[in-house]
């Protein structure tokens, strides 16, 4: 054979087995400890209440830590990281999803790239405000050691935030469709 | 040349070696929430079945090649779901999205739960509406409010939702008592009161009737300037001035009205409030200590 | 040999209990109970009290007077749960005012360790030669006697039932509506103070908290502090409380803007006791300071253990300039008067022009 034949050979081997290679055992980049998903929250056409600069700062630093507990807690299987900044039916249907894909085997891992979110009501007495989140997530789920699904998508998230004692909580974080805002 | 027309099929093969081993899945777009559906499947053989939804995880044997019954209550939680197929060979999925129900439910905010009288925009009732499952209803849906006052008038307001939310705002009425308010969307109904309670004191006014060392103070029914009596409890302060120095007491409303009693030195001035309202102010005579 | 151990064990005994004796000031303690001069009484009598030996106390002072054991202690040590009985005198000091042949007069200030800190309190107390001995001469208290009588009490009183619901969106009730009538940022020689009044506008009562964060120009916080004791918790409906602010240890050159945040909280309350404040005026006390004096009545039928009053200033134009605070050390009888005073600084009572006074009471509960 000659030389060239056997580099396509190799190609046509290793290609296919690449393919196969990347649906498993990739190890996955290390999360950074201690950093927040970046949130961008935009408060222009919020409304009817306006929004004071220090609550604006206080959602947009509840929902990252949101996002984080969300993502810390899908991985590791624990329904006690959603305490702090989950409430309400949010908190509901996390807790179930993760004892869930717990009892299955299975773990999710969450890499954020990143929310682009816009305020669009803030009630007159302030007890709720409703955000609009785009947010880029790479989704990878593991059954075992195994990667069994990874998707990188641009998701649209509708989300309810009521302000607690100390900080905002995230009550509904539902997926919507892309037609949806 | 014929080396090339080998080599070429040969790497295509291998490179279709997975897709003519693996599986594959194909689902509705979309489903309504609650409602049970079918993912067609296509291969050979059996394969573990993933279904990740928001809220719920299935994890069940399937054989290739058959529809797979999808329950409703796996896909009560609306948002997106993935559908795995993972085999010998690999992984296959597909993704497809469950959309909220028809209203059903309705979550009901209503503040505050006191206020004063005629106060403008004073009352801040918000609906949200959700469906059965208690997913947010994005479809435009009108809410009907309905106000009930204790005078026995009653008016209704049609607020349609933007994003599930319903929101209107109104002003409390000028008599007090409670103010029932209905929210309603189809079959779905809450209700809530509201307290409507008097404003600030309005015309206050103490008479005395005076004794040779002593005054008894009493108030006209302390009422807001509509006419609504305030309640008993409501803290009323009495100030005298007068050769001994100034004495104060704050005594509470008691069946409308409110009552102090000094000892007075000579010529004293007498002044009554409640809260930061200044009511009249009356000289009386004693006897000098 | 039998004998000599016992002996050595009793003689050994006996030195290490004399040097503990010594040790713990028996020699200065002996010295202040022998009454050979009138300042030795008055420390004598100062030793006992603080002590807590009301008989050898009351024993050791001139009863010329016709003062009675029981009124004297009632005194001193307190009675009726009033802030007195949880209090121990700490220190005192005392000096000659003025003597004669066989007088004298002391002015003595106790400082008297409380359930809420430390209480100063002033007496002069005269003293009489009798014989060899000098004796305190203790003012008769004068109780006033409360004719018996039915005192029919039918204030309001709000009962908070049942529970928050956990549900969201559920019918529930507010907090109260408080808000900050005025606020006002002054500076002392050691602190900066906030100072100002809260009103509680609703129809239900409220336990009211104030706390304000000082903030530096570029907009974080230098400090975050709370109105303590310094204000009325409890308000009935359209009451209004003064409050004081404290920040130790700064200067208002370093704020830039204050923050305030008043927090109300749904509570039980009772619209009784009533408490009168009257005959309020501006003195001098015995050592030459500003003080608002006046006199407590407790017009219901009930007893009120411990009082606090709380008094605002305000000048001209009707701003808070300073509130003061104080406790009574005795308890508040059913119409009975009590006597208070709060001190002003004297840079302050200058500029005041008027003022207002409120009082916080507890009540201990009954079994």
């Amino acid at each position: 054979m000659t030389t060239k034949l056997h580099l396509a050979c190799c190609l046509g081997v290793l290609v296919p087995c690449l393919s196969l290679v990347s649906f498993y055992d990739v190890a996955a980049s290390p999360v950074e400890a201690g950093s927040l998903p970046r949130v961008r929250l935009n408060a222009e056409s919020i409304g009817p209440r306006r929004i004071e600069q220090k609550t604006g700062e206080m959602v947009a630093r509840d929902y990252a830590q949101a996002w984080q507990d969300l993502a810390d807690s899908l991985e590791a299987n624990r329904t006690d990281l959603l305490n702090d900044h989950f409430a309400g039916g949010a908190k509901e249907r996390l807790t179930q999803r993760i004892s869930e894909q717990k009892k299955n085997g299975l773990r999710t891992r969450y890499v954020d790239h990143g929310h682009q979110v816009k305020a669009v009501f803030y009630s007159p007495d302030g007890g709720e405000m409703q955000l609009q989140d785009q947010a880029q997530i790479e989704l990878q789920v593991f059954g075992g050691q195994k990667m069994i699904y990874t998707a990188s998508t641009t998701s649209k998230y509708l989300v309810l935030m009521t302000p607690g004692a100390d900080r905002w909580y995230v009550r509904s974080l539902e997926t919507v469709p892309d037609d949806a805002f | 040349m014929p080396k090339v027309i080998l080599t070429v099929p040969f790497s295509l093969m291998l490179l279709a070696l997975p897709a003519l081993g693996q599986s594959a899945l194909r689902a509705p777009s979309s489903v309504s929430a609650g409602s049970s559906f079918s993912i067609a499947t296509s291969g050979t053989g059996t394969a573990m079945l993933y279904l990740l939804g928001p809220s719920h995880v299935v994890k069940r044997a399937i054989e290739l090649g058959q529809d797979l019954p999808i329950a409703g209550s796996d896909v009560v939680a609306s948002g997106w779901y993935q559908a795995v197929a993972c085999e010998s060979g690999g992984c296959t999925s597909t993704t497809f999205q469950v959309l909220p129900s028809s209203p059903a439910r309705l979550r009901f905010l209503v503040h505050p739960s006191r206020v004063p009288v005629s106060a403008p925009d004073a009352i801040n009732a918000t609906a949200l509406v959700f469906d059965r499952f208690e997913n947010t209803v994005l479809e435009r849906t009108n809410v009907e409010f309905h106000f009930f006052s204790a005078a026995g008038s009653a008016f209704d307001r049609s607020v349609p939702t933007v994003r599930g939310i319903a929101w209107l705002q109104i002003g409390s009425t000028s008599k007090q008592g409670p103010l029932r308010v209905v929210a309603s969307v189809g079959e779905a109904a809450e209700a809530r009161i509201i307290q409507q309670v008097a404003s600030e004191a309005c015309g206050l006014r103490i008479q005395a009737i005076s004794g040779p060392r002593t005054v008894k103070l009493q108030t006209d029914p302390v009422r807001d300037c509509g006419g609504n009596p305030l309640p008993d409890g409501t803290v009323v302060s009495f100030t005298k001035i007068d050769d001994a120095g100034r004495s104060t007491v704050d005594t509470p409303i008691r069946k409308g009205v409110a009552s102090a009693q000094f000892a007075v030195s000579g010529r004293a001035r007498i002044s009554v409030a409640c809260g930061v309202v200044l009511g009249n102010e009356i000289s009386v005579n004693g006897e000098r200590r | 040999m039998r004998r000599a151990l016992p002996i050595f064990i009793a003689l050994v005994t006996g030195v290490l209990v004399a040097a503990g004796w010594w040790r713990a000031g028996g020699f200065a303690l002996h010295a202040e109970r022998s009454a050979g001069t009138a300042e030795q009484a008055v420390r004598a009598l100062m030793a006992d009290i603080q002590a807590r030996n009301w008989d050898h106390a009351f024993a050791t002072l001139d009863h010329a007077n016709g003062i009675q054991e029981p009124d004297f202690i009632q005194e001193i040590a307190g009675t009726n749960g009033s802030l007195r009985t949880y209090s121990v005198l700490q220190s005192f000091d005392a000096w000659l005012l003025h003597e004669d042949g066989n007088h004298s007069t002391f002015r003595v200030r106790m400082n008297w360790s409380s359930a809420v800190g430390s209480l100063d309190e002033l007496r002069d107390l005269s003293t009489v030669r009798d014989g060899n001995v000098w004796r305190v001469v203790w003012s008769k208290p004068n109780y006033p006697k409360v004719p018996l009588q039915v005192l029919p009490v039918n204030y309001l009183r709000w009962d908070v039932i049942g529970r928050r619901s956990d549900d969201w969106g559920a019918a529930s009730v507010d907090s109260p509506q408080v808000r900050i009538t005025s606020m006002n940022a002054v500076e002392r020689p050691d602190r900066v103070l906030i100072l100002g009044e809260v009103e509680n506008e609703d129809t239900v009562p409220a336990y009211v908290n104030v706390n304000a964060a000082l903030l530096k120009p570029d907009g974080s916080s230098l400090d975050e502090q709370g109105s303590f004791d310094a204000i009325s918790h409890k308000l009935l409906p359209k009451q209004v409380s003064p409050y004081r602010i404290d920040f130790p240890g700064l200067r208002l050159s370093q704020v830039k803007s204050v923050r305030m945040d008043a927090r109300a909280l749904l509570v039980p309350a009772s619209a009784d006791p009533v408490i009168s404040v009257e005959n309020q005026s501006i003195d001098k006390d015995v050592v030459g300071r500003k003080v608002l004096k006046g006199v407590l009545v407790n017009q219901s039928g009930q007893t009120v253990n411990i009082a606090q009053v709380l008094a605002a200033f305000y000048d001209a134009n009707g701003k808070v300039i300073w509130v003061s605070d104080g406790y009574l050390d005795q308890a508040l009888l059913p119409q009975g008067p009590v006597p208070f005073a709060v001190s002003i600084p004297d840079e302050v009572a200058a500029r005041v022009h008027s003022y207002h006074v409120a009082v916080n009471h507890y009540i201990a509960p009954t079994a």
